[in-house]
C-alpha cells in the first residue's frame, strides 16, 4: 500500500523565480515494507537474469579468446573444422545453422498459423480444449525422441519427397541435388538423407508448438467488439479474421515465429543424430550432409584438446550472439508493429 | 457386515506388504552396491550393455553412455566417470596431438575381443547380396574414395560369383571420436599407407596419416557420416539405403540382421569375423606383458594383420576398459567395490555370452592378468576366482585356447579364386545369394572370339556355377559341352548341354539368366532392378488407409456436423 504524500516542505527551491510560480508539485510515495520486499525480489530477479545473460557471454568470450585469437578473421571465413591444425573457421557451421532454421520456420510458420487460427477460431469448445492439450504434449515430447523418429522412420519417407522436389525444381539452385540422375533406377537414394530438409523438418516439428501456444494465446485476445461489428457489417468469417484477428495478432505471429526461430537455431540433439557432418558451405538443402553450430558441439566436445574446446566455445560465442541479434530484431518488430495497430 | 469383512482384508494385505518389506530389507543391505557411471566405447557396449544388465539382479547399478572411445577416455581424464571403455590406449599421436595419460592413476584391463566387420546393404534384381568377399586393398579404395561403383572390375575380382549392379558405393564412417575408426586406420595405416595417405592429403590432414579416431571426409565425396556405432549400422540397415557400407563391431551386424563382408586373409581365404576366426586371428597379438608400463595388457595386432592361419579375421581386436587405480576425482572405495565385483563378473561368468554377441571371450591369459588387474582397483573385495568355473569357451585344461582350436577350417568356396560361397553372412546367414555370374564375363569373351559357341551358361541356381564359367566349351562348333560343365550337378545344366552354344553365340556381354531345369539360358536385357518403391509395402498400405480415410472425414464430416449442430439447436 502505497501512500501519496503532499508535502509542500518537499517542493525543490525555485531560484530566481517568484515563490508564486506554476511549479507542479512532486509526489513522494512510502512504500509498505511487503511492497518493498516485493519491488526488491522482482527487480533482483530481473537484474540475474541480466547479470546471468552477461556471465554466459563473458565466460565464453574468456574461453574461446585463445582460439580466436589464433585464428583472426578468418574465424568468419573458413570452412574447414580441424583446431588442432590450427584451420577452423565457421563459415560453413553457421550458414548451416541458418538454412536448418530456415527451413524449420518455413514449414512451422503456416502449420502453427493453421493450427492457432483453427483452435481459436473454428475448432467447437470441447475439442479446443482437447487440441490445446494435444499441441502442449507435442511440446513436451524430448529432442532425442524427435531424432530417433527423424532419423529412423521420417528420413526413409521423405527421400521420395526430395527427389520429386530435387526433380521438378532443378532449375533452382537451393533445391537441386548433385551426384545423382533420377531416371537411373539404380542411383542412390542416400543423397536425399541427413540433409538440410530432413533436420529441418524434424526441428519445424519441435518448434510448432510453441509458435502454435504463443500464436493462439494472442488471437483469443483479438477483441470482441470489433470481431463482432466485423460480423455485424456483413463479413464472412474468414473477413472477419483477415481484418480483425490477424491484424490484431500481428506482433503475436512474428514475436512467436523469432521465438522458434531462436529455438531452431539452437536445438542440438535430433540435429546430431539426422545430420551427416560437411565442413563446407552446402547451398542444396536437399542434399546429403549439411552441420549446424551447436551439433557441431555436441559431436566434438566430448573428445576435444584444449585448443580445440577453446575453438568450440567460440563456435558458441557465434550462435550467442546470433539468438541475442534474432531476438532483440524480434521484440523490436513486435513492439514496432503493436497489436490492434492495423485495426 | 461387509465393511468389518474389508478392513480385516486391507489389514492382512497391510501386513503381507510390511512383512515382504521387512524380509527385503536384509537381502538389500546385504549387496549394498553404490552405483558407478562408465562411458566410452560404442564397439563394445553391446557386449558391456549386456552385462550390467545382468548384474542387476544382484544390486548393482552400473550406468554406461556409449559415446565412442574418445569420448570414454577423455571423460576418464577429466573425472567424470569411474571407468572408460576404449579400443585404443592414452599417449596416441592423433592429428597431431598427443593424447595425453590421466593424471590419475588407471590400469587397462581387457574385456572382450572382436572383429570390427564392415557391414553393407546391397541388392541385386530385388534380392539382398550377403555373400560379399573384399580384399584388404579393394576395402581400402572404397573408404578411401577410390573405387567408387559396385560393379567395378577389382570388386568383380573378388566376387566372381556376384554381377553387381552400376550402383553408386556410399561409405558411412564416424562422425563422432571412435576406436572403431581407430582400429580401422591403424590396419589400413599398416597394410595400405599409400592409400591411406593419398586419401589424408585430399582431406587437408598431413602425412603420414596414421592411427585416427576421427575419420577424414572430404566433401563431394558421397561419404555419410553418423555419429556412433548405433547411428552407422542404423543408416546402412534403413532398407532404401541401399548401396551403403559401414565398418561397426560384428554384434551390430548380428542385431540388425544385415550381412558382413568376408575379409581377405593373408592366407588367401576370405573370412567372416565370427567369434573363432577372431579367436585365432588373435592368437597373433603381441600383447604388452611389461607390468610396470603404463600400457600394460595393451595390444599390437600387426601380426594379426599378416596372420597366415587360413581362418583369421585380419580386423581383429581386443576391447578394453580403464579402470582407477587410486581414490583420485570422486572415485571411492565404495565405487571400488562395486566396480571390482563387475569386472569380476565380466571377465569370468561374462565372457560365455560374447560369442552369441557377436563377440568373441577372451582367453585365458588375458582373464588371468585382467583379474589380476582387479585387484589394484581401490576398495574391491578380492575374490580367487577358479578359472574352471567361469565356462569361458576358450578356456581348455592344458592351456590351448579351445575356441582357436576347434575353430572350422575355412569352406574350399572361401578361398581366393573362381568359386565363391552362397551362404549368407552376418546377421543375414539364413539368406543365400545365388552365385554362378561366372558366365557374364567369360560369355562376352566367348562370342568375341569367332563363331561363339563356349558354352558358358550354367544352372543359376546351384552353388558351383562358378566353376562351370570357367569351363573350357571347346573351340566354336556350337555344339559344345557348355554348361554341361556345371560338374557338382546341383542346377540341371547337365541335361541340356547341346542346346547351348547357339545360345552362347548371342550373350554378348550382356547379363544372362539360366533356367536352373532346362538349363536353357537367355539373354537378358536388363537386370531387373528394384526401385526403393517397392521396399515398404506395409508402410505404403497404411498411409494409402490413411489417405483414404482423411478424404472420407473431409468429405463427410461437415455436412454431418451440420446435422448435429442442427439437431441440437432445434
Amino acid at each position: 500500500m502505497a501512500t501519496v504524500l503532499e508535502s509542500p516542505a518537499d517542493l525543490p527551491p525555485s531560484p530566481g523565480g517568484p515563490p508564486d510560480a506554476d511549479v507542479p508539485r512532486r509526489l513522494g510515495t512510502r512504500r509498505a515494507p511487503a511492497d518493498r520486499a516485493f519491488r526488491g525480489v522482482l527487480r533482483g530477479g530481473g537484474i540475474s537474469v541480466l547479470a546471468i545473460m552477461s556471465f554466459v557471454g563473458i565466460f565464453l568470450l574468456a574461453r574461446a579468446w585463445q582460439a580466436l585469437r589464433v585464428a583472426g578473421p578468418s574465424f568468419l571465413t573458413t570452412q574447414d573444422w580441424e583446431p588442432d591444425s590450427h584451420h577452423f573457421g565457421i563459415a560453413a557451421v553457421i550458414v548451416g545453422t541458418l538454412l536448418i532454421a530456415t527451413v524449420a520456420v518455413s514449414f512451422a510458420l503456416p502449420l502453427s498459423l493453421g493450427t492457432a487460427l483453427y483452435i481459436s477460431e473454428y475448432a467447437p469448445a470441447r475439442l479446443r480444449r482437447a487440441l490445446v492439450t494435444l499441441v502442449d504434449l507435442m511440446a513436451a515430447v524430448p529432442s532425442v525422441v524427435f531424432g530417433l523418429w527423424g532419423f529412423f522412420f521420417l528420413q526413409g519417407h521423405l527421400t521420395d519427397v526430395a527427389r520429386w522436389l530435387s526433380t521438378v525444381f532443378a532449375w533452382f539452385p537451393p533445391l537441386a541435388v548433385q551426384g545423382t540422375d533420377p531416371r537411373d533406377p539404380l542411383s542412390t537414394v542416400t543423397v536425399y538423407t541427413s540433409s538440410t530438409f530432413v533436420a529441418g523438418l524434424v526441428v519445424s516439428l519441435m518448434i510448432t508448438p510453441i509458435m502454435t501456444s504463443i500464436m493462439r494465446e494472442v488471437f483469443m485476445q483479438a477483441p470482441v467488439g470489433e470481431r463482432e461489428g466485423a460480423l455485424a457489417l456483413g463479413s464472412t468469417r474468414w473477413g472477419m479474421i483477415r481484418s480483425v484477428v490477424l491484424p490484431y495478432g500481428a506482433g503475436g505471429i512474428i514475436g512467436g515465429t523469432m521465438l522458434g526461430l531462436g529455438r531452431a537455431l539452437g536445438e542440438t540433439i535430433a540435429v546430431y543424430m539426422i545430420i551427416s557432418p560437411v565442413f563446407q558451405v552446402q547451398w542444396h538443402v536437399l542434399q546429403n550432409g549439411t552441420n549446424s553450430v551447436s551439433s557441431l558441439i555436441a559431436l566434438r566436445y566430448g573428445e576435444a584438446s584444449t585448443f580445440g574446446m577453446s575453438a568450440l566455445m567460440a563456435a558458441g560465442l557465434t550462435l550467442f550472439l546470433l539468438t541475442l541479434v534474432v531476438n532483440f530484431a524480434a521484440s523490436s518488430i513486435a513492439a514496432r508493429s503493436r497489436s490492434g495497430q492495423g485495426t | 457386515m461387509t465393511r468389518t469383512r474389508r478392513l480385516v482384508a486391507s489389514a492382512i494385505a497391510l501386513a503381507g506388504l510390511l512383512a515382504a518389506t521387512l524380509a527385503a530389507a536384509p537381502a538389500q543391505a546385504a549387496s549394498s552396491y553404490v552405483p558407478i557411471n562408465g562411458a566410452g566405447s560404442s564397439w563394445s557396449s553391446n557386449a558391456i550393455d549386456q552385462w550390467r544388465r545382468n548384474v542387476q539382479q544382484y544390486g548393482m547399478r552400473v550406468n554406461y553412455a556409449s559415446t565412442g572411445s574418445s569420448d570414454g577416455r577423455n571423460q576418464f581424464k577429466a573425472g567424470t566417470v569411474d571407468f572408460a571403455s576404449t579400443e585404443i590406449p592414452y599417449g596416441i599421436t592423433d592429428g597431431g596431438v598427443l593424447d595425453t595419460l590421466p593424471t590419475r592413476g588407471f590400469a587397462y584391463m581387457p574385456i572382450v575381443a572382436g572383429g570390427t566387420a564392415f557391414m553393407y546393404n546391397l541388392q541385386v534384381g530385388g534380392r539382398r547380396v550377403t555373400n560379399l568377399r573384399l580384399s584388404g586393398d579393394v576395402l581400402t579404395k572404397i573408404f578411401t574414395g577410390v573405387i567408387t561403383m559396385w560393379n567395378d572390375p577389382t570388386i568383380a575380382q573378388d566376387n566372381p560369383g556376384l554381377a553387381l549392379p552400376p550402383r553408386k558405393i556410399v561409405p558411412v564412417v564416424r562422425s563422432d571420436g571412435s576406436g572403431s575408426t581407430a582400429q580401422f586406420t591403424t590396419w589400413m595405416a599398416h597394410e595400405h599407407q599409400g592409400d591411406w595417405d593419398a586419401y589424408c592429403r585430399k582431406a587437408g590432414r598431413s602425412t603420414p596419416c596414421g592411427t585416427t579416431s576421427q575419420f577424414p571426409t572430404v566433401a563431394g565425396k558421397g561419404f555419410v557420416s553418423q555419429p556412433n556405432s548405433q547411428g552407422v549400422a542404423g543408416y546402412v540397415a534403413q532398407t532404401a539405403n541401399v548401396g551403403t557400407i559401414t565398418y561397426v563391431e560384428y554384434s551390430y551386424a548380428l542385431k540388425t540382421g544385415y550381412p558382413v563382408a568376408k575379409i581377405l586373409n593373408a592366407a588367401g581365404y576370405y573370412a567372416e569375423p565370427t567369434a573363432s576366426n577372431v579367436a585365432v586371428a588373435l592368437l597373433s597379438a603381441r600383447i604388452n606383458t611389461d607390468k610396470s608400463s603404463a600400457a600394460y595388457l595393451t595390444q599390437d595386432l600387426t601380426r594379426v594383420y599378416t596372420s597366415t592361419d587360413p581362418r583369421v579375421y585380419p580386423l581383429s581386436s581386443y576391447s578394453y576398459v580403464v579402470v582407477p587405480t587410486d581414490n583420485a576425482d570422486g572415485f571411492t572405495d565404495a565405487k571400488g567395490r562395486t566396480l571390482g565385483a563387475f569386472a569380476y563378473y565380466f571377465l569370468c561368468e561374462g565372457q560365455q555370452q560374447a560369442p552369441v554377441l557377436g563377440y568373441s571371450p577372451l582367453p585365458i591369459n588375458l582373464v588371468q592378468a585382467g583379474l589380476d588387474q582387479v585387484r589394484r582397483i581401490p576398495g574391491v573385495q578380492a575374490q580367487s576366482v577358479d578359472i574352471k568355473g567361469c565356462h569361458n569357451p576358450t578356456f581348455s585344461s592344458d592351456g590351448t585356447n579351445t575356441l582357436a582350436k576347434n575353430a572350422p577350417q575355412p569352406s574350399p568356396c572361401d578361398k581366393l579364386g573362381a568359386t565363391q560361397c552362397s551362404t549368407g553372412t552376418g546377421g543375414a546367414k539364413g539368406t543365400t545369394t545365388p552365385v554362378g555370374g561366372g558366365s557374364k564375363g567369360s560369355g562376352g569373351k566367348g562370342s568375341g572370339a569367332a563363331g561363339g559357341g563356349t558354352g558358358t551358361g550354367t544352372g543359376s541356381g546351384g552353388t558351383g556355377g562358378g566353376i562351370g564359367g570357367a569351363g573350357t566349351g571347346a573351340a566354336g562348333s556350337g555344339g559344345g559341352t557348355g554348361g554341361a560343365l556345371g560338374a557338382d550337378g546341383s542346377g540341371g545344366g547337365t541335361g541340356a548341354g547341346t542346346g547351348t552354344g547357339v545360345v552362347a553365340a548371342n550373350y554378348g556381354g550382356g547379363p544372362v539368366a539360366c533356367e536352373a531345369d532346362t538349363g536353357v539360358c537367355q539373354n537378358v536385357v536388363a537386370e531387373p532392378v528394384q526401385t526403393g518403391a517397392h521396399a515398404t509395402p506395409a508402410g505404403q498400405s497404411l498411409a494409402m488407409a490413411l489417405g483414404v480415410g482423411l478424404l472420407l472425414l473431409l468429405v463427410a464430416g461437415p455436412p454431418l456436423v451440420a446435422r448435429v449442430r442442427k439437431g441440437a439447436g432445434a
